[in-house]
């Protein structure tokens, strides 16, 4: 198993070297302006400038000198002077927080009812599930996200009222410290909830497990009680374009994953090895849960692999339409000034996002699935 | 004589096998009311210019796509007799901007399918054929390309001018072909290549080109038209946002109507109807889903694991 993630690391850091490559030059070829034609009046000013900055060598030059500072893990300086790194990094907490805990809700709510419809065998609910979500899965995120604040603002707002906050103006979640801890304490919970649903799952425990991510999140209101951060808190976490972003991702991934659940329920449902769990007369939800669904993850987990793109895609748009400070805000930024550096650096890190998250589903797919990490090895 | 029968048991058999399928198509319902909603869509595409020269003719000015307006009326109006799908705040016919915003949409999904088709079987095809360092540095350029979200890609070509339906669907079917069509077209070609035929065609004395387009191109274009059907979809979406942000080359798109009836209402405070907001976005979501069901419906026709397997 260790050997299988090393191999993959390894193969992902030669991906990324070459993704940073194919995006310096997509960049520097496509992106029509200088950025020393914008900013230097006369020809020497932008001459100097020029210089300054490096941009009159050869981009092959360019590239070597970027690359040379891209494998120390340096995505090198702004055209303003600002490291590209830092800029990154103080948009990525809202941007990672969205798309992690709306992916995971999502993943966990597709797999639950995709489980049930599929055993119920009720063919209104199956008709009626696939058209809900494949509508879901192609909706036009703008859309989307003007329905969900036509239809839920007000009830958003009723909620901030509950821990006594003021409805706010939709708009960019307040930067700072707070918001990085918020970040990563949130997924953290998720993914430990998720975590001891599948350790509970395993040594049936019924109950833990369908109580675990409540838990996790128990355990993160919990820390941040004691750290005394609470009313800052709730608010950034309730914070309203934070709200509709989640909610918009986990509708969009939702029904993808629900769809490849139940499909795979459906056609392990006539297997021999259910007939000869009834047979032995096990309880329905235990044959549908502990034998039924381990088989049909591992398809929608590869569907989750594949659709990743499609929901960063979506992503992308939420945040563009929400004026949330994501990636995109700073991507925008970066574009209309001509900032190549940046422009690169953002390119790099959604990619290098995508290959985590596609390190880890492999792992769980060859923790669950010996084949596949047999034939990982052999390869 | 002989001859004559041998070829006339390999013509019976073909004919079954795709009788088959086409049987198996049939019965998946995904498949068959995706192609009816992308039945409607078609034709609402085409009888746009024969309204415009039947029903509509007589008031040419009030149903023009872009510049029309019913001075009769007040705007923005909801759906009537004159005006099914109602007007906009500009009082133009919702209906004809709608049907007349498909055909962009229509441009881009063929576009997009026709170029990732083509480079995901080019690249998919030569990568499991000739392994090696070239399978390799291709399979790694694949999952390079996979990690670049095309809307990001858009939004910088589109400093350099703005986008036409062709320049958008090419555009994103390069992404799409050296990206997922290459992955999945690669993986299922590797199978194909351990078939005995190939082995058979390459000792008789095949050459590479002739072995990959007779013997593994057919074989992998089933998969190839679930992976390109699914990047359509992408595709649809992906406009639709470039339409939206108004870096399209046309002002017409389904994303320029959701974009107008969004702002009209955020902007202006007017109560636009829910005709007139909900035809471009639920235009391209459904004829998005569409592509979905299509695509998803023959994976599962195609999938060899999903076979009839019934106790």
């Amino acid at each position: 198993m260790t050997r299988f993630v090393l191999r993959r690391v390894l193969w992902a850091l030669v991906t990324l070297v070459l993704l940073a490559s194919i995006a310096f030059f997509a960049v520097n070829l496509l992106l029509p302006f200088d950025f020393a034609v914008g900013v230097g009046q006369r020809p020497r000013a932008v001459e100097a400038i020029r210089e300054q900055l490096g941009t009159d060598r050869p981009l092959v030059v360019q590239w070597l000198v970027y690359m040379a500072n891209f494998v120390r893990a340096d995505l090198g300086e702004s055209y303003d002077g600002e490291r590209v790194s830092t800029l990154v990094a103080s948009v990525l907490p809202t941007t990672v927080a969205i798309f992690a805990v709306g992916g995971m809700v999502a993943y966990l709510l597709g797999e639950w009812i995709g489980r049930v419809v599929a055993w119920s065998r009720n063919r209104f609910f199956s008709g009626a599930s696939s058209a809900g979500s494949v509508l879901l899965f192609t909706a036009f995120p703008p859309w989307l996200v003007f329905l969900l604040i036509y239809f839920g603002q007000d009830r958003l707002f009723q909620v901030r009222s509950w821990f006594g906050l003021d409805p706010k103006p939709f708009g960019p979640v307040p930067e700072g410290p707070l918001l990085n801890v918020l970040a990563v304490g949130l997924v953290a919970a998720f993914v430990g909830g998720i975590l001891l649903r599948g350790w509970a799952w395993r040594n049936d425990r019924r109950v833990l497990g369908m109580l675990a991510i409540p838990i996790g999140l128990a355990a993160f209101v919990a820390s941040l009680l004691s750290l005394g951060v609470w009313a800052a808190a709730i608010d950034r976490l309730l914070w309203p374009s934070a709200v509709v972003a989640t909610i918009a991702i986990v509708l969009i991934a939702f029904g993808e994953s629900m769809l490849v659940m139940r499909a795979g329920v459906s056609a392990e449902m006539t297997e021999d090895y259910v007939f000869t769990a009834r047979a032995k007369a096990l309880p329905e939800r235990s044959i549908r849960d502990r034998h039924v669904a381990p088989n049909a993850v591992l398809p929608a987990i590869s569907r989750l692999i594949t659709s990743v793109p499609y929901l960063i895609t979506g992503l992308i748009i939420i945040e563009r339409e929400l004026h949330l400070n994501g990636v995109a805000s700073l991507f925008f930024q970066a574009i209309e000034s001509g900032n190549t550096p940046i422009i690169i650096g953002i390119l790099t890190i959604v990619g290098l996002l995508g290959l985590v998250l596609r390190i880890v589903l492999d792992a769980i797919q060859a923790t669950i699935d010996p084949r596949i990490r047999i034939e990982g090895e052999a390869v | 004589m002989t001859d004559d029968t041998a070829v006339e048991i390999e013509y019976d058999h073909e004919i079954e096998g795709w009788a088959d399928t086409r049987k198996k198509i049939r019965q998946s319902k995904m498949v068959v009311a995706g192609v009816a909603i992308l039945g409607v869509f078609a034709v609402l595409t085409f009888i746009h210019p024969v309204l415009q020269a039947t029903i509509w003719s007589s008031k040419p000015g009030v149903y023009r796509p872009e510049t029309g307006h019913d001075p009769a009326i007040s705007h923005p109006s909801g759906p009537t007799l004159d005006h099914l799908l109602g007007t906009d705040s500009l009082g133009r016919d919702v209906l004809s901007l709608m049907t007349y915003g498909l055909r962009p949409t229509f441009l881009v999904a063929v576009a997009t399918a026709v170029s990732a088709g083509v480079i995901g079987l080019l690249v998919g095809t030569t990568s499991a054929y000739f392994r090696g360092k070239y399978d390799r540095v291709m399979t790694q350029v694949a999952d390079a390309f996979v990690l670049l979200p095309p809307p990001l890609i858009f939004l910088i070509a589109s400093k350099r001018g703005l986008l036409g339906p062709f320049a958008l669907g090419l555009l994103y079917g390069l992404f799409f072909g050296f990206g997922p069509a290459a992955i999945v077209v690669r993986s299922r070609a590797l199978s194909v290549m351990e078939k005995p035929f190939i082995d058979a065609a390459r000792s008789v004395g095949g050459r590479p080109s002739w072995i990959i387009t007779h013997h593994v191109v057919p074989h992998v274009i089933p998969h190839v038209a679930v992976v390109v059907l699914a990047g359509v979809v992408g595709a649809l979406v992906t406009q639709g946002f470039v339409e939206f942000l108004g870096i399209a080359e046309y002002r017409y798109g389904l994303g320029n109507l959701v974009y107008n009836a969004l702002t009209y209402r955020t902007a202006l405070g007017t109560s636009v109807p829910w005709s007139a907001l909900m035809a471009g976005a639920l235009s391209i979501s459904l004829l998005a889903s569409s592509f979905y069901m299509i695509s998803s419906g023959l994976r599962e026709v195609t999938d060899p694991r999903r076979g009839s397997r019934r106790i």
